[in-house]
């Protein structure tokens, strides 16, 4: 049984917002407009949190792509009144949308905001209405949405194992925003195959202590793991003012 | 003269909580597919004689049952393929594949065997399994003129009753995504 995680790379990352964009056409996300981001009501299950570094001259754009952070001890699981958010036993935290009642105490209770209610029906401009993935639900009114580790294509590819009589191979599956990702910043795989290749970036970023996860001092587990900035700049200015 | 009131008044009650109970019947009565009637189709395909009488097999129009999710229906030129040299004078539902055929216009079929919301099946799985198509669909071949009748309920419990036998997963992101 695979335990899915995720490693993301903000060395490698440069803020290109692709997956964004593949995420958003993958999952038939809808597409927000400015009125929806004014009223904090946007849909992104992946986003891009850009941070300024520094004073005027020497100022540095910093890039945090922040997908669902699929806790293993997930703060959104326990308050859902009809069981609608649950944990498989691949290490998702999945949304069911036949039991999602909209009580949204879930995405009261994430501390990462990757959770989405649909205030209104999706809407599509016609020119993108046949560019819905049919593998993937589209989400009605009322419902809570999140990331879910492109599932449909984890499914997919087990099924096609099963079907072959195999097991998954190594990196067989990866999502979206992997696929997207110009640079590789971020990679997606089983963390408890040590061949994989998240398992092999986490054991060689271990070593150069670069390895965090966000708001992990909550003790939620999250599966998505960040490798921090090599910022050599950063490194010989700290180095001159010892 | 007495019990009047009381007795109006646990009628009252019988009656108001009546309603509630008929709605509740009414609507799993309604709901159940395979109490549904059979459904009008744009042509009344037998299949009856494509199946029993002429020994098609089901994958021989539903050509993607055993590779991919759908099942899907034949396009127009496979029916034409044979269907050209099937003489289709003063037979009207031929006429009809024939006309829409030759104006270059798809056929749409009305779909009978109806999913619930927001789940996803996969033909190819199951059949590579070894479950045939009458296990669910049951014995379409013998579904003569007025159509295709689901005979299977084929919501969640059925499913579930079925993957807990068979030792399937009953995971929900198994259907549910």
């Amino acid at each position: 049984m695979p335990r899915w995680g995720m490693v993301i790379d903000l060395d490698r990352c440069i803020g290109c917002g692709a997956c964004v964009v593949a995420c958003q056409a993958e999952n038939n996300v809808p597409i927000n407009t400015e009125d929806v981001y004014h009223q904090r009501r946007a849909i992104a299950w992946i986003r891009l949190e850009r941070y300024w570094e520094g004073e005027f001259p020497n100022v540095k754009a910093r890039y945090i792509p922040v997908p669902c952070m699929q806790c293993t001890n997930a703060p959104c699981e326990p308050v859902c009144p009809v069981y609608a958010t649950y944990h498989t036993t691949e290490g998702i935290n999945m949304q069911v949308y036949n039991r999602c009642i909209g009580t949204r105490y879930c995405s009261i209770n994430c501390h990462w905001h990757v959770r989405f209610f649909n205030f209104w029906e999706p809407k599509w401009p016609d020119s993108l209405k046949n560019q819905l993935n049919p593998d993937v639900t589209v989400r009605s009114r009322g419902v809570m949405e999140k990331c879910n580790f492109c599932v449909h294509r984890i499914v997919k590819a087990e099924q096609k194992a099963k079907v072959e009589g195999r097991a998954l191979r190594t990196d067989e599956v990866t999502t979206a925003c992997a696929q997207a990702c110009p640079t590789n910043a971020i990679v997606f795989g089983d963390l408890d195959d040590p061949n994989s290749a998240v398992s092999q970036l986490l054991a060689q970023a271990e070593r150069e202590h670069r390895v965090y996860r966000l708001l992990e001092d909550l003790g939620t587990e999250p599966n998505v793991y960040y490798l921090k900035k090599v910022d050599v700049e950063a490194t010989a200015t700290a180095a001159e003012a010892h | 003269m007495r019990y009047i009131r009381l007795i109006l008044f646990v009628l009252v009650v019988l009656v108001v909580m009546a309603i509630p109970l008929a709605l509740v019947l009414a609507r799993t009565y309604f709901l159940s597919p395979t109490a549904q009637p059979v459904k009008a189709q744009p042509i009344q395909f037998p299949h009856q004689v494509h199946v029993q009488a002429i020994g098609l097999d089901c994958t021989y129009c539903h050509r993607n049952a055993t590779t991919s999710a759908q099942a899907t229906l034949p396009a127009l030129e496979l029916c034409m393929q044979c269907h050209k040299i099937i003489p289709s004078q003063g037979r009207p539902e031929l006429e009809k594949l024939v006309a829409a055929f030759q104006q270059n216009q798809p056929i749409l079929w009305n779909k009978v065997h109806q999913l619930p919301d927001h789940t996803h099946f996969v033909h190819s799985v199951h059949l590579s399994f070894g479950f045939q198509c009458s296990t669910c669909h049951g014995d379409v071949g013998a579904m003569g003129k007025p159509g295709v009748k689901q005979v299977r309920d084929l919501r969640m419990g059925d499913c579930i009753t079925c993957h807990q036998q068979n030792g399937a997963r009953t995971d929900c992101s198994v259907c549910h995504y």
